[in-house]
Parts: structure tokens; sequence; C-alpha cells
């Protein structure tokens, strides 16, 4: 890239490090960056610097937070009888768009997954575990996503919980809601069916 | 199911060639190394996308050219339907079905079936239990796509679990997460064990029937499912648990191999003709036979799924079999459309049906005789 100069050349190398950007993408963003005025430009780059700075993981739930302890865990009209398991931050996010789910969260930071080589301790299981000895717990939801390395994640963590008198349930899967069965793949459709429930 | 139409554009060693069949019996002539296996190579890949010679599509692109076209019309008792296939050396391959492009390489199953029959299939016999278990597995994943799924399933888990089982030597509390691909893996595991079963019991009842017949009464051919875990119930619950206790108590040795030993990726199938084992004591004659009775079973099977037969692709397999096999053989074209190559077609027996197609072929040129 030596016919560009050198600001602009490491400006288009840091943006290709963002996911789903390459190349063209990032000259097109370093263009538009350069045509932009100044305040938006410094706004920018502050709020990238500040995003860094101030979120931290909340100390209860794993969640992304700006204080100590997240507003979910903060929130005393929440549920604590509850706790949702997920894999990730961004699926807190997609359980709260229900608005349906009262409970409370924790968030693994990955799945048990021995061939990128990540055992039990190298995810946030401990943590959930000691969560686990809280009285007001009834009910732990096992949602991680519907693939192999969920389902196993999922399995392993029910097998501690069970010994301990906790009722551990998993999200269901199978047909996507306002979608036509005409159009789901054949293992998805042979997956619905054998979770199919009496009426 | 009946192929009336075949056309090559820049496909191998032909530049362009246009064929009509009118008969069951086509039978392509001609030297060594002169095009005759590409005819059946284009059929083939017709009928299942994908060449049986090589997995890289451009090398059947002619020599020097960028693109490529396979064009067939073939009849069926719905209708007839026109099938073409382009090859490009720079895009992925457009499947056009009826004029309409194919979304997913799997659109193309069903429209041409075809069985191939080559002289490499005695491996089947001959080979390793890989190529058992991929005959198996071949068959089953054409009618059940969810078979193929788990096959994919089974070994993404068996790849977790070894890795796993590599890494507990170095790090032992690891070991408690053992349980839980034991279970994913039996789970899996006994799905693709009772489809097997089945299957094997479906096609090994045809193909003793077909043995017998070829082998003049005198053999009983037999085909058994060899399955690495061993169970006392076919249902795929008790499979499930068995599956789970052969894993488990494997656990030490598995650890000190750093591989999963049992489990259905160590199946096998035992072949015998009057209880003896045709890998070991077979002669090379009962061998091939036995694949002939196996090939013409898959065309059996087909026929029983279907309510077609499909089209029969023989790419040298004449001069390997006596008279009596031969005219045995050849006398599935009255109800299968069969195409053969040969080095010379006087070599056919003469009790053979006149009404048939022979094509002289001759360095990427074809010539009706």
């Amino acid at each position: 890239m030596n016919y560009y100069i050198e600001p602009i050349a490491r400006l288009i190398n840091e943006l290709t490090r963002l996911p789903g950007v390459g190349n063209k993408t990032a000259q097109r963003l370093a263009f538009h960056i350069i045509n932009m005025p100044e305040e938006h430009v410094k706004s920018l780059a502050k709020a990238i610097e500040e995003v860094k700075e101030h979120i931290k993981y909340c100390n209860i739930c794993g969640n992304i937070s700006e204080e100590e302890i997240c507003n979910i865990c903060k929130n005393p009209n929440r549920d604590p009888s509850v706790i949702c398991v997920v894999e990730d931050v961004r699926d807190v996010m997609a359980m709260e768009r229900t608005r349906e789910y009262k409970g409370l969260y924790h968030v693994l930071n990955g799945t048990i997954s021995p061939m990128e080589g990540i055992g039990p301790d190298d995810i946030r299981i401990k943590e959930l575990l000691q969560r686990v000895q809280d009285d007001r717990l009834k009910e732990v939801i096992m949602a991680t996503n519907p693939n192999i390395e969920g389902e196993a994640t999922a399995v392993y963590i029910a097998k501690l919980l069970k010994p301990m008198g906790i009722k551990t349930t998993r999200i269901a899967h199978g047909l996507p809601v306002g979608g036509d069965l005409e159009y789901a793949d054949q293992v998805t459709i042979s997956k619905a069916l054998e979770g199919r429930r009496e009426m | 199911m009946h192929l009336k139409e075949l056309s090559l554009i820049n496909y191998r060693n032909y530049v362009k060639l246009e064929l009509n069949f009118s008969s069951n019996l086509i039978v392509f002539s001609g030297r060594n190394a002169q095009g005759k296996t590409n005819i059946l190579e284009a059929i083939f890949l017709l009928s299942t996308g994908r060449s049986h010679r090589t997995p890289k599509d451009k090398e059947l692109i002619r020599w020097g050219e960028r693109e490529s076209v396979i064009r067939s019309l073939v009849e069926k008792k719905e209708g007839s339907s026109l099938v073409e296939i382009m090859l490009s050396l720079k895009d992925k391959k457009k499947i056009n079905i009826n004029s309409i492009t194919a979304q997913r390489l799997g659109e193309l199953m069903g429209h041409i079936n075809s069985v191939l029959f080559s002289p490499e299939d005695l491996k089947l016999v001959k080979g390793s239990p890989t190529e058992r278990r991929r005959f198996m597995d071949m068959e089953i994943s054409q009618v059940k796509p969810k078979y193929f799924y788990s096959l994919q399933q089974y070994n993404r888990l068996l790849g977790h679990r070894n890795n796993l089982l590599k890494e507990i030597n170095e790090n032992s509390s690891l070991k408690k997460t053992l349980p839980i691909w034991d279970e994913q893996i039996a789970k899996v595991g006994s799905y693709i064990i009772t489809q097997r079963l089945e299957f094997i019991n479906k096609i090994g009842k045809i193909a003793k029937e077909i043995h017998k017949e070829l082998a003049l009464g005198r053999e009983d051919l037999d085909i058994k499912y060899n399955p690495s875990i061993n169970f006392n119930h076919n249902d795929a619950s008790s499979i499930t648990e068995e599956y789970i206790k052969i894993l488990e108590q494997n656990h030490e040795e598995d650890i000190k191999k750093g591989r999963t030993e049992k489990g259905c990726h160590r199946d096998d199938l035992t072949i015998s003709i009057n209880g003896m084992d045709v890998k070991t004591f077979g002669s090379q004659g009962q061998q091939r036979t036995t694949v002939l009775s196996l090939k013409l079973s898959e065309i059996e099977m087909m026929y029983k799924q279907t309510g077609e037969y499909p089209l029969l692709l023989l790419d040298d397999v004449m001069s390997e079999l006596d008279k009596y096999r031969q005219s045995k053989l050849l006398s599935y074209f009255n109800k299968v459309q069969t195409f053969m190559t040969m080095t010379d077609y006087s070599d056919l027996p003469n009790d053979i049906d006149s009404n048939m197609e022979i094509y002289e072929v001759f360095g990427g040129k074809v010539a009706k005789i």
C-alpha cells in the first residue's frame, strides 16, 4: 500500500482489524473520515476511546456494564429465582429484546470446545456455581446455542447442577416462528419433529 | 429412466460432442486414452454433481478453455427433464434444471439416478473398512439428508473428544468433561448405527438373491454389519446405553492412545460366501462377482425407493467377467438403460440383442457404427 501517504495507510490498516471490514471497506471508510468535519472525527475518536475506558464486566453475571454491577443485576424488579445461562454478551441483548424474560443472566464467555483448547475452567462456570449457592434460586435455564459445543456445555453444567437440587431447563429448538414449514431445511424439521409435544 | 440426449462442450478431450440415444444398450468402443470413460464420467457428473475420478471440477474443463457445458435430456415416468451443468475456471459450477438455476447442489439429486461400476470398485471387497463405510454412507445419505447431517456432526464430536483425550494427558482435571462427549457421541452414533443396520438388512437380502443367480446357485452371499459397538437390542435408546457404557470402559485406553478406539467410525461389513470371508478367502472371480452383486443390488434399491430404474454405467468391466456373468449383467439392459465402455466391441457375447448402439471413440471424436 505504498501509494498511500502514511497516515491514510495506517488508518486503513487499523480499520481492517474490525470484523466484517476488508481492505476495500476500510479504504472507503478512511476516505470518508478524511472528508468528515473535524468535530465529528474528534467525537468518533473520543467515543472509541471512552467505550474502552468505561465499559466493565459485571462482577456477578459477566454482562457488559458501566459499573461494577450491571443494570440487570442491580434492578430490584428482576426475579432472582431464575438465571438464564448464555454464551455471549450479545445473547443477553437478544434475550432482553423479547421483553418477556424477567430473571437474571449468567454470561459464560464461550463454550467448552476441546478442538480450540477451551475447557470448563476457561469459561465462567465456577462463577455460576458460586451464584447457585443463593437460596432464592429455583431454576437455571440453559440458553447456549443449539450446536455441538453449546449442547455439550449445557449438558456439562446440567450435570453439575443436578446433585445440588436445582431445576435445570434447556431452551427448545425447532422451527422458527412466522416461518413456512416448506422453506425449513430437513434437519431443522426432523429436530422439530423429535421435539414435538402433546396438545 | 432413459437418457435421450447428451451434449458436451469443451469437456475433457471433447471440443463439441452431441449424441442422441434411442436404445437401451449403448457401447463405446475404442483403444485406451481416447475418451470413452470421459463420456460415462459426464453422465455420472449429471447425476451426482461430482466426477467419480476427481474432486476438482477444473480438471474436467478442456485444456486451455475457460468454460465447459454438459447438457442432457432425460425421460422419466413423470416427464422429461433437461439437466445442464456449467463448469468454469473462475466461478463455481452452475446447475440448470429445466432452464431454472438450482441454488444448491442438493437440488440436482434425484433428477438423474445412476449406478456406476468400474474396476476400482473391487476396493469395496478388498480394500480397507473405510471403503465399505463410504459405500454405506453414500447410499444412505442419498435418501436421508438427516443421516448426512448426523455424519458431519459425529465427525465434529469425535474431533472434540480426540482433542480432549490428548489434553487430558497434560491436564488430568479435564477428565471430568469426558462424559459429556461420550453422551453426545453415543446419541448421534446410535442413530447412524440404526440406519446402517436397516440399510444392510435391505441390501443384503437383495444381494443374496442376485448373487445366487450370478453364481448358478452354488454360492450363498452374506453381508453382515459388523459394528464396533456390540448391542443386544436394535432400538436406538438401548444402543445409546451400550455405546456410552463401552466409551466409559475405554476411558483409560483412549486417554493413553489419545484417540477414540470404539464407535461407528470403526464399523465394517463382513462379506462372506458360503461362510468364508470374501476379503481373505475369496478368489479374484468371487470378489468381482460379489462387487457385481452389490452394484446390481444398488439398482434394485433405487428402483424400490424411486419407482424408476437408474442408468447403469459400466466402465471397462466386461473384460474381467466370464461369458456367463457378462450375459447376466447384459440382461439388465432390458429394464435398465446401460452405457458401457470396452476396448473392442467384437468381444461382446454373440447372443446379445442386436438392437444396440455402438460408437467408436477415437481421439475425442465419436462415430456411430
